[in-house]
């Protein structure tokens, strides 16, 4: 009984000490953040008269805490096996550089829910997010509005290309292979079918402008044989897996069934085994692809064909109540490397 | 008649066929059970082989990915896979899941000990059925349906509560949100485990202590639970084991931050299971293998902590019934 009792005053004490120690902890943030507090109640004063106008209707009281909120940015980003985590550092250039605090989600759609419930978050999502739906405002990237339009008359800057490459003529491993090649290329550039397919997964394509495919096969007389003990190889960027995969798919049954072999490993073996040193390895391949242009030391002019097939453009967005709405490219970089925390900063 | 009733003898009646046939069923059913047993062991090491095994390869030389510095691995505070070289650094980690799970049972284990004695003790029999039905739904619920209620729920709550002590959050993604999940979620596995074992306390022991005068609420406290001490604590354990490996759900409220301690209760946190789970379906390479060794450091740490438990257990409780 008396060793029970004693345990039980420790637990007890424990408890206290514990529960004590919690409502110190709760202290000390309080203190720790009012000098903050008030500084941003400051930066808060001068911008006042501008937000009163909008949300007279609400309570003084909810709008001070609102504009609390609003003067951090809470960065979001992808984990770093995203492809969109992976063209949009690239595109504002800061790989590696992402500030410490940022907050890391799982998905796209994830990022569009967080995004969304945050009124001080800004982060990036693919442009076929529904903004509307997840409460997300997408913001103008350079001035320009975000839209598939203006991805593809190049308007849209915050953008990349799906550049392929293929090998220089008469070095296929047959003639029915630099054939089908060729057919394929068609297909995914100029079909209705391989628009299509593109479209479907997120790539961003001018659908109306392709042509049904029955027209352009007459061009292509091999696919109507059997081709199915032909391999295309592909390979390059891992970015464009998902749309490639989806023409390819389409574009089998109308081939005579050929074969492809995918090794993609990332953009900068989409020159090297096409028309570079890997090319006559065990890794070369017929088409090599890059999720972004092809540089000057990659001469992909001596490709039989060389060109983008679809274009992938990233949205800087952020909760639909933030007022911000057009970010230059050095705002971007600044607020993602932690340069610029404020959103009062920004003005 | 009595004559040959005399005569009777047993042995005649034994067909010794039979016995060998049901000897034999038993040895089969013997040699079943320990191929079952075998099984379960042999998985239990074949996990441990294989997460140790692809754990501690980045540490070896000779490593495909250019060998990582385990020191480094093993206290740093940061964990950024998108440097040059990669920095991971698990120490942060460490303190972030302790911290969660810690406050999640802080909260968890009393109420939970509490319902367990009140279902058990103190409800009247209508009510228990009721109760002890609520705990087990409650245990049944999958983990996914917990994390969308907290990052659709919890996550706002929490953010409120931020904005009254004027401190901001991730939209509420916070190690408090986490630790609020946690707690949620192992309240029915300790609930139910506490109920087994304060229902299997003789009821012998209780009547001595009312015998000897001590009230209802004297008993339940000092004579019931510490008699069920052993069970209760089984239950932590669990409950505990569940806060440490959740992964699903803490991953949709934890925000993964890249550094820490995370001591601010509103600020974002990264857990052992979280960093395991971010982005396993695309990445490869010693980005990969990481996350195993990640693995191996989350096994040794439950087993730490169990250990640490029992060891509490024995110093707490003076009456026993075993």
């Amino acid at each position: 009984m008396k060793k029970f009792s004693k345990a039980l005053s420790v637990g007890v004490a424990a408890v206290l000490v514990s529960s004590t120690l919690a409502a110190c902890g709760g202290d000390k943030e309080k203190t720790g953040n009012s000098s903050k507090g008030t500084e941003s109640e400051k930066t808060t004063v001068a911008s006042t008269d501008k937000v009163t106008e909008k949300k007279t209707e609400k309570p003084t009281e909810s709008q001070s805490e609102a504009m609390g909120q609003l003067t951090t940015i809470n960065v979001y980003s992808r984990d770093e096996a995203s492809g969109t985590r992976g063209a949009f550092e690239e595109l504002i250039d800061f790989k590696g550089q992402l500030l410490d605090t940022a907050a890391i989600v799982e998905s796209n759609g994830d990022m569009a829910t967080k995004v969304g419930q945050d009124t001080g978050a800004i982060g990036y999502v693919s442009l076929t997010t529904d903004f509307e739906k997840n409460n997300l405002k997408p913001i103008s990237y350079e001035g320009v509005v975000p839209s598939a339009a203006d991805v593809i008359n190049g308007s849209y800057t915050l953008k990349r290309p799906f550049s392929y490459v293929t090998r220089a003529k008469g070095d296929f491993p047959s003639e029915e292979v630099e054939q089908l090649v060729d057919a394929f290329i068609d297909f995914i550039n100029n079909s209705t079918e391989g628009l299509e397919a593109v479209h479907m997964e997120g790539g961003i394509v001018d659908v109306d402008a392709g042509k049904p495919w029955a027209e352009l096969k007459a061009n292509h007389p091999i696919v109507d044989q059997d081709n199915s003990a032909i391999q295309i190889r592909t390979a390059g960027s891992t970015s464009v897996i998902k749309t490639l995969d989806a023409a390819i798919n389409a574009f089998k049954p109308l081939a005579g069934n050929v074969d492809f072999v995918s090794d993609h490993n990332g953009s900068g073996d989409g020159f090297k085994r096409t028309l570079g040193e890997e090319k006559d390895g065990a890794n070369g391949a017929d088409i090599g692809f890059a999720s972004r242009e092809f540089k000057d030391d990659e001469t992909v002019s001596q490709g039989a064909y060389t060109g983008q097939y679809a274009q992938d453009a990233v949205v800087v967005v952020v909760q639909k109540d933030n007022k911000i709405e057009n970010l230059t490219k050095q705002q971007v970089f600044d607020i993602f490397t932690g340069a610029v925390t404020d959103w009062s900063d920004l003005k | 008649m009595p004559e040959q009733e005399k005569n009777f003898n047993v042995r005649d009646k034994i067909d010794m066929s039979r016995i060998k046939r049901r000897e034999r069923t038993d040895k089969i059913f013997k040699t079943i059970f320990l191929i079952a047993g075998i099984l379960s062991a042999l998985m239990i090491i074949l996990i441990f082989i294989f997460v140790g095994g692809k754990g501690i390869k980045p540490f070896l030389p000779g490593y495909e990915f250019g060998q990582q510095n385990l020191g480094k691995f093993l206290t740093g505070m940061t964990w950024r896979s998108d440097q040059n070289p990669p920095v991971y650094g698990a120490a942060f980690i460490v303190v972030n899941t302790l911290i969660s799970a810690f406050l999640a049972s802080v909260v968890s284990f009393p109420i939970s000990v509490l319902t367990a004695l009140f279902i058990v003790k103190i409800a009247p029999k209508k009510l228990r059925g009721f109760f002890t039905t609520v705990v087990e739904l409650l245990a049944a619920i999958p983990s996914v349906v917990y994390g969308v209620f907290a990052a659709g729920k919890i996550t706002k709550m929490v953010n409120s509560m931020a904005q009254h002590f004027g401190l901001t959050t991730h939209g509420g993604l916070s190690q408090l949100t986490v630790s609020i999940l946690l707690a949620i979620m192992i309240f029915p596995t300790i609930t139910s485990m506490a109920i087994n074992a304060i229902a299997a306390v003789d009821k012998n022991l209780e009547l001595g202590s009312l015998a000897l005068g001590a009230s209802k609420t004297q008993t339940n406290f000092k004579v019931v639970l510490s008699a069920a001490k052993s069970g209760i604590f089984a239950g932590l354990i669990l409950g505990l084991g569940r806060a440490f490996g959740e992964a699903t759900a803490v991953s949709m409220v934890a925000g993964n931050s890249m550094t820490g301690p995370t001591w601010n209760l509103f600020d974002i946190t990264r857990t052992l299971t979280s960093t395991m789970l971010s982005g396993l379906k695309e990445t490869s390479g010693l980005d990969y293998d990481i996350r195993f060794s990640v693995g191996i450091v989350l096994m040794i740490i439950v087993l730490i902590t169990n250990f640490s438990i029992q060891l509490i257990k024995r110093s707490i409780g003076g009456v026993s019934h075993e």
